[in-house]
Formats: structure tokens, sequence, C-alpha cells
């Protein structure tokens, strides 16, 4: 690392660590902050789901980083996917009768060759095209999505009734099961990806490709070929993720959007194109809107406030975020 | 000559615009129009008003019509969309040129609406929108008819106070309808001696409520009054139950009333409170043609009206009784009649004060074994409310 470049990394860990105490000094101000074993076991039930949480956006911003990391393409459809994932979840389980956790054998291969349809049909003619080309066309993909989502399903809003057990940790802290399973299964996913980009040798393809791909083409890397299970692999990571937030929360055809605006806060904050970065980001942004929301009096309301503002000091001090490298 | 022929033709223009009448078209019709939400987010409540439109059409038209005008019915889809809404009118009142105007839904739309229907002096009872800031900008041609939005936690905060809860937190979605809402509650629990001890509002999309509940268990609450809609207030259950999070009390504004809410969540939402303008029980409300009214519709649409539907009926009979009264369509007559007319409708007694807004009283239900039934006020009430809620633990 250069050295201005490790200045911006403590620059960034010492504004993140004030970013933390804050609504801390907040609640002591305020008085919402209370010094009993009572306060702390709301406190550690709050964090835990937080990092619960955090686990599970980190998954589908996994899926984002994939595709910008080796094409340079913001997909802005991917809240978009994972909404259409959630919707493939909720017909198996009303319609075949399927355990949501099951129904990703069927609905993964799904979402994988949809990605690589997508990137066929679509996403092909704007790669090494400006990013604001793949930016203005995936987002019109998005809107078209939603549009056909709200003509099949309505805008009425879905749950999926699956888990809703409490698990006791102790007299005042408990978790939801719902919860406690999607992170479990979402740190799977995530990690099997991981080691899939590391370890084999079509992995080794990907980074090679995300590197540098006119020397992964001369290297004899099928680059095209690269493309397509990169966008198959982003597509079902973001379905895996819908799965995952259908049997925790509701969802209608217009919730991508929100899932959009984390996953982008998260690869920010975790570093663009970074993979460990990403977990790291979605843990840190899921705990942080927990912790606004607990202490800071109406701090529910400022929960997107604080998250965008974190995601844009991030780009003040340091643009390629936590584990980013500067950009040449 | 050319002048003289430009200046009749401006007024013509003038005369046309400005007092629509409705001899001026064939067949002797009248022509009554308007803009609701056919498609997208308010779909299924104004579905219900335009049922309770066409029910009314067709019956006038069997009696010999409006002041033996015959209705001819003009309903536009504004695609639950403020901007769509405010064209479709704007074209209704120029353009088509309608003898009366029939209201949107939602408090959104109508507050867009009511500034086109204002400028054109077309006066209309607004069966769509329960926030009063609308009556508080002067406006003269509009007219309240259902229950504001500050009354929708006044059966919840009373029914605390029964229970002998002290301190209560009021949460809610970060939009007009929800503050509206809130604020009421606040007042009533001011008015009761009841403490507010949270307050807190949450963006729209908000889908994780963990923090906010555990933030309502630090501050104290024993009962929660939530500004919700459908979404949110189901989440907001959902977690309770997944978190073990036990309240006294739970009154949600929107949410319950809506007859999937049951159904989505099964025993989830037992004995959560929630408000209704009105319910198809003639029985017990006891108002004037209800009966007549829900068997017509339900032989209709083969199911029972929902408030939405009553309150468009109610508004109906009321716009009727002012024709009748001003004896035309002449809007400032019209607007008068409205502004002084008392009518004993299906929906209730309609009678405004000086900002044209009327004092109709709301229910509150339970939902018990996964029925709506009416808890308060107590002259209303099928059952005595089961409260406090049993924890989940319990259930």
């Amino acid at each position: 690392m250069e050295r201005s470049d490790v200045r911006s990394f403590y620059i960034l860990a010492a504004f993140l660590v004030c970013a933390y105490a804050l609504p801390f000094v907040i609640g002591v101000q305020s008085g919402t902050v209370h010094a009993t074993e009572r306060w702390f076991a709301y406190l550690t039930t709050v964090v835990l789901s937080g990092v619960l949480q955090g686990g599970v956006y980190a998954m589908f911003a996994v899926g984002l980083t994939l595709i910008f990391g080796v094409m340079r393409i913001i997909n802005a459809a991917h809240g978009e996917m994972v909404m259409m994932g959630a919707y493939l979840t909720w017909v198996c389980f009303f319609y075949l009768g399927l355990n949501p956790l099951l129904s990703m054998v069927l609905t993964l291969p799904i979402a994988f060759l949809f990605g690589m349809a997508l990137q066929k049909l679509l996403l092909h003619a704007v790669v090494g095209q400006p990013e604001l080309t793949a930016l203005l066309v995936t987002f019109g993909f998005g809107l078209v999505m939603i549009y056909v989502a709200e003509l099949i399903f309505t805008t009425d809003f879905r749950t999926i009734p699956f888990a809703p057990a409490t698990i006791q940790i102790s007299r005042r802290i408990a978790i939801s099961q719902n919860k406690l399973i999607s992170f479990v299964m979402a740190v799977a996913i995530s990690a099997g990806v991981y080691l899939f980009l590391k370890l084999s040798r079509l992995g080794k393809a990907i980074r090679a490709t995300a590197l540098n791909a006119e020397v992964a083409m001369v290297c004899g890397i099928d680059v095209r070929r690269i493309y397509l299970i990169t966008t198959g692999l982003g597509v079902a990571l973001a379905v895996a993720g819908g799965a995952l937030v259908s049997i925790q929360f509701g969802f209608n055809p217009e919730t991508g959007i929100v899932y959009t605006l984390q996953a982008f806060a998260i690869i920010i904050l975790g570093g663009r194109g970074h993979y460990v970065g990403a977990l790291i980001g979605g843990l840190m942004l899921a705990v942080l809107e927990s912790l606004v929301s607990l202490m800071i009096p109406n701090g529910t309301a400022m929960v997107e406030l604080a998250a965008y503002a974190l995601m844009i000091s991030v780009l003040l001090i340091r643009p390629g975020g936590l584990m980013g490298v500067k950009e040449s | 000559m050319i002048r003289a022929l430009a200046a009749a033709f401006v007024a013509l223009l003038v005369l046309g615009g400005g007092s629509a009448w409705a001899g001026h078209r064939l067949n002797n019709e009248v022509l009554i129009g308007g803009a609701i939400s056919m498609t997208g987010q308010y779909a299924e409540p104004a579905g219900r008003q335009v049922n309770s439109i066409k029910l009314w059409v067709d019956e006038v038209n069997a009696r010999g019509g409006l002041l033996g005008h015959k209705i001819s019915l003009r309903l536009l889809d504004d695609k639950s969309d403020i901007q769509t809404a405010i064209k479709l009118y704007e074209k209704l009142i120029t353009e088509d040129k309608v003898d009366l105007v029939l209201c949107p839904y939602s408090s959104g739309i109508t507050e867009a609406v009511a500034n086109v229907t204002e400028r054109y002096k077309m006066p209309f009872v607004a069966y769509g929108a329960a926030s009063s800031p609308i009556w508080e900008k002067g406006r003269r041609y509009i007219f309240n008819i259902v229950a504001i939005a500050e009354d929708y936690q006044k059966g919840a905060v009373h029914l605390a106070k029964q229970i002998g809860v002290t301190k209560i937190a009021i949460i809610g979605q970060d939009s007009l309808f929800p503050r509206q809402a809130g604020k009421g509650a606040k007042d009533w629990a001011k008015k009761l001696g009841i403490d507010v001890v949270l307050e807190e509002n949450y963006p729209t999309k908000q889908t994780d409520f963990t923090a906010l509940l555990q933030k309502i268990k630090a501050a104290g609450a024993e009962a929660v009054i939530s500004n919700s809609y459908f979404a949110d207030s189901a989440a907001q259950l959902r977690q309770m139950r997944e978190l073990n999070v036990n309240f006294k009390l739970f009154s949600s504004t929107v949410g319950p009333g809506l007859p999937n809410f049951p159904e989505q969540l099964g025993a989830t939402a037992e004995y959560v409170l929630g408000f209704s303008q009105w319910e198809p029980l003639p029985h017990i409300l006891k108002h004037t043609g209800m009966k007549e009214y829900i068997d017509a519709y339900e032989k209709r649409f083969n199911e029972k009206p929902n408030y939405h539907a009553g309150g468009a009926w109610g508004a109906l009979q009321v716009t009727e009784a002012a024709v009748k009264k001003a004896g035309g369509f002449d809007s400032e007559k019209l607007r008068e009649a409205m502004a002084t007319i008392e009518v004993n409708s299906a929906f209730g007694r309609y009678k405004v004060d000086a900002k044209g807004m009327n004092s109709h009283e709301g229910i509150t239900f339970q939902i018990l074994r996964g029925q709506r039934r009416v808890v308060w006020p107590e002259k209303w009430a099928e059952t005595k409310a089961e409260l406090p809620m049993p924890e989940w633990g319990k259930r």
C-alpha cells in the first residue's frame, strides 16, 4: 500500500469509530441509554439482529460487486432481482408447497440461466461502454421487472410464514429463528462463492478477467463466457438474497429499490469489486442502522440518513472504500 | 363584426366553463365525472368506492334521474398518481364540462385535486380523504364526510385507559396521514392522562423493526399505538412474536381493517385493535337506509360493502340531497347546499361546520378468532375487548 493509501485507511477507521460512538453519545445526552442490565440486553438483541441482517445484505451485495468488478457494469436492477427471488420463493412455497430453503435448489439455477440470458441479450452490448450507459440500461430493465411483477402479482404485499419461532438466548435476549436461518445460509453461500473464486480454475479466470480483461483474453480465457457466468452468478446471489429476505419481511414489486440502495451503500463502504469488503460493509451498515434506531430520539426516521451520510463520508475520505485500493 | 363574434365566442366560453348547467346536454342528461384509482396502489379501496358509485348511478336512473335528468357517468383512471389525477380533473372540468365532480381516493391525491376543483368552483363531498389539513387552507368547495385521521386512534387510547395503561408509545410511518393520526393519538393520551414515553416515525419502506421494538420496551411503554398501513403493521406484529416482545395493547390504523390482514397473519393478528369508518352492521349502527344499501351492494357485487364503499355511498346520498335542495347544478347554489344541509345517510349523519368538516364517529374493532368485532365506542360494541393481549408464550 502507498503511504497516502495507508493514511486514508486510518482516517476512515477513526471516522468510523466516531460514527459508531455518535449514537451512544446522543443516547446518553437524551436519556435513551440506561446503564442497566436490562438495557444492555436490549442493546445486545439489537446488535445481534443487526449482524444477522448484515450477513444477508452482504450476500446480495457480493453479487453486485462481482458484476461490477468483472465488467464495470453497475447493475441498477439488482434490487429487482432480489425482489424476483422473493416472488420465486413465494410461488414455490404457495403453489408447489416447497420449503423456502429447499426451493433454492430450483430457483438458483433458474436465476443463473436468467442472468446468462440477460448478459447475452442486453449486457454484452454495454460491456466496455461508459459506465453510465450500463447504469441506464439496467435501470430501465429494473423498471420493466417491476411492471411485469405488478402485472402478474399486483401491488399487494406478500409474506411467507416460515420459521416464525423465537430463539431465546437468555431471559431477556432473543433472536428470531428465520433471521438466524437466513444468516447461516447467507454466510454459507457467500463462503462458497468466495472459495469458488479463490480456488477453482474458473474462479481464478473470473478474477483474472476482473483484473484485466485484455490480458486475460491474451492468456486464452474466453472472456465472453466469463461474463456470462459472472452475471449468472451475480443474479443467483441476488435471488438467493431474495429468498432469505422473503422469509423475514413482506415484499411487493416495489421493494427492490430498497435493496439496490442498500447493496450500493455496502459496496461503496466495503470497496467496489472487493468480496470481503462487501461482507464487512454489510455488517457495518446493518449494525449502524440498528444503533441509530435504538438510541437516537426519532432515530428510526434517520436510519436512511445515517446510512447515506456514512456512504458519502466514505466516498470523501477514501473513495475506494474500506478494503478497496486506489483506482488508477 | 369579427370583434362582436369573438366577444360572443368568449362569452360562450366563459358561460360554458364557469357555470355548467345540465340543460345543455343531449337527451337532457346530466354528466357526472371523476378520476379514481382503478390501477396502482390504491386500486383496492378505490375499487370498492367505484362499486358504490355505479350502484348509486343505476339506482338514481331507475328512480327517474337527478331532478329528472338521467345521469351519464364518466370515470377515469388516475393510476394512483397525483399528477395524472390533476390532469384528468382539468380535462373533466374544462373539456368534458361535467356538471358534478366525484372525488379521488387518498388524502394525497385529494389535496392536490382540491386545488383544481377550487379554481373552477366545483363543490364535492370528499369520501376518499381523512387528513384534516386539507380543510385548513380556507378552501370553500370541498366537504368532509369521514372521520379524520386524528380520531383513528381515539378508541384505542380510550381502551388503553380502561385497562390501566399509563405509558404508551406512538409510532408511525413518516407520511401525512400516519403523522396526523399520531398527533391525534397524542392529544387523546394527554386528555386521558396517559404518558407518551416514545414518539417515533420510520421511513415508508422500513421492513426491520427489531431496534424500534427494543427501543419501545426500553422506554417502558405498555401499549403501542402504531399509525401504519398493511406492510408495516404486519411486519411489526410478526417481529413482536419472533422476538417475544409483549405489550398489553397494539393498535394499527389501516392494516387490520383490510380483509387479507387476518388471512395472511393468521394467529399473529389476534387481539390487535384496528379502526374502521363504518361496518356493514345495520343492527348495531342503525343508520337510515343502511340495510337496503348493504343488501343491494351484496346482491350486485357478492360481498358486503366495506367502509370505503359505505363512505362513498353516504357522500353520494348527501350530493343527491344537496342537488335537490339547490334545485339545479349551479355550483354556487350547490356549494351553499352542501355547506348547510343535514342528511342522515346510510354512512351516518352529515352536517359540516364552517370549515366544511363533518364530525363522523368511527369504530374501533378487535380481531378475535379471525373476525373483526366492534369493541368501541360502547354504544356500538358487539363484544367486550379482550385486553390486555395475552403474552405470545401463553397463546
